[in-house]
């Protein structure tokens, strides 16, 4: 049926789907070690680093081995369908059934185009700093970096064109660094204040005050993005 | 001479340089995003239906064989109950007698009472969906109405205790969190500025 053709094809386009497709099993977690709750399953992981990333001030390092074991599985719910859709004598529970497993890839989709989008705006965002800085490129995918470098090699030609090149030689740069005001390149802003839950017992952390602070499982604390990305990049903590 | 509000918006608002994200979803996030969030949550039925066990990308639910109660998904119960195949069993916290003894607690207590962290989004999206099957919705939404009152007030006056550095959030639930974080974020930033190194402010 063409219409559920274009959707699949739309999500074959994704960046970071390829590859990856060995983690393909929707079986939790395995590296997940927390022994009293239930494993968290791939949707809920992704969930919990899609809302990180909306947070978070930074580029998080990307999922894309959750993301790309999650599109196959939307791929192959997708095939399931199509195929029990095909079936002329399906009953009025299987039409159910489907109905339900459509929904369902629907809302996994909602969540991996919002990550991506929400990736995508910080990469526009901080294009120049991602081009300058090598530590903050192994955080991202292939994909994303090659977008990163076109983005900024756009937009500094725009510059140039539109603007720079009718100024006098020592005003053009785009890399001035000047005491006492912003960086010329847009970088994260990590004082930024954040609201983190801690997910298990955290190892303590300095406060900008001087301070330390240890979280207990199941805190909530609002504190400067700086303080707790360590926590963060481990799994220890979760931004909400 | 004062200027219109929308006028003074459309000025200072920047271009938006990228459409990646719009504006209204790059500082937090919005509550029908919550409540998808939320509809992941566990809720009991009384199925109508029947249907085979089946895979999931979050699990295996099922089988469901009236009158046998099952445990699925938030968003799958509401689904089916909008077309009339299930009764949603309301968690044990959505009763009035939970509710009514929360309330006192919270108006009593100095600190915010224990509820489940997703319980706003939960009980909006119950009420919307399945109020027949909740016995005395009416005096429900009173009840939630009151106790958020009584905890948007704690809010704003633990809003004093704000530092640079950290504030406990005990007990908040998540459309909470989400209700205060604008304005609890951009006051820790400005005490952040205010309390930099001074040598760093000079010349600004």
């Amino acid at each position: 049926m063409p219409p559920r053709r274009t959707l699949l094809d739309d999500d074959e386009d994704f960046p970071m789907a390829g590859a990856l497709t060995r983690a393909a099993a929707a079986a939790p977690d395995p590296i997940t070690l927390d022994f009293g709750a239930p494993p968290e399953t791939l949707f809920q992981q992704l969930v919990r680093h899609w809302l990180n990333e909306r947070h978070a001030p930074d580029i998080l390092p990307v999922q894309a081995e959750v993301l790309g074991a999650l599109l196959d599985h939307i791929r192959r719910q997708t095939d399931t369908v199509q195929a029990l859709r095909g079936d002329p004598d399906s009953s009025e529970a299987e039409h159910v059934r489907i109905m339900l497993v459509q929904t369902e890839v629907e809302r996994v989709k909602f969540v991996v185009r919002s990550y991506i989008r929400t990736r995508l705006y910080k990469i526009e965002k901080f294009a120049r700093y991602v081009v300058a800085t090598p530590e903050v490129q192994e955080k991202l995918s292939q994909t994303e970096l090659d977008h990163a470098k076109r983005f900024s090699q756009l937009t500094e030609n725009h510059f140039r064109v539109s603007v720079l090149q009718a100024l006098p030689p020592h005003q053009q740069g785009l890399d001035d660094n000047t005491p006492f005001t912003p960086p010329m390149a847009s970088e994260p802003d990590k004082s930024h204040a954040v609201i983190v839950h801690a997910r298990e017992e955290c190892p303590p952390v300095r406060l900008p005050d001087g301070t330390t602070m240890q979280m207990q499982k199941g805190q909530i604390v609002l504190t400067p993005y700086a303080v707790v990305e360590q926590l963060l990049a481990v799994g220890n903590v979760e931004l909400i | 001479m004062t200027w219109p509000n929308d006028l003074i918006s459309d000025v200072s608002s920047p271009v938006p340089q990228t459409m990646a994200l719009p504006l209204s979803l790059r500082n937090s996030v919005t509550p029908p995003e919550l409540e998808l969030i939320a509809s992941e949550e566990l809720v009991e039925i009384i199925p109508l239906i029947s249907m085979e066990r089946t895979a999931f990308i979050s699990g295996a639910y099922g089988p469901l064989r009236p009158p046998t109660k099952a445990k699925i998904p938030l968003w799958m119960a509401m689904n089916l109950k909008m077309k009339k195949k299930c009764h949603i069993v309301p968690p044990d916290w959505l009763s009035v007698d939970f509710l009514q003894e929360r309330l006192v607690q919270e108006t009593s207590h100095p600190e915010f009472s224990q509820f489940p962290f997703r319980f706003t989004e939960m009980a909006k999206l119950l009420l919307d969906v399945a109020s027949d099957d909740i016995q005395n919705s009416d005096k429900i939404r009173s009840l939630l109405k009151d106790i958020r009152e009584a905890r948007q007030a704690k809010s704003r006056e633990g809003l004093q205790k704000i530092d640079h550095s950290e504030l406990s959030l005990p007990n908040l639930c998540s459309m909470e969190i989400n209700e205060i974080r604008p304005f609890f974020v951009r006051a820790m930033g400005v005490l952040t500025q205010l309390t930099r190194d001074p040598a760093r402010q000079i010349g600004v």
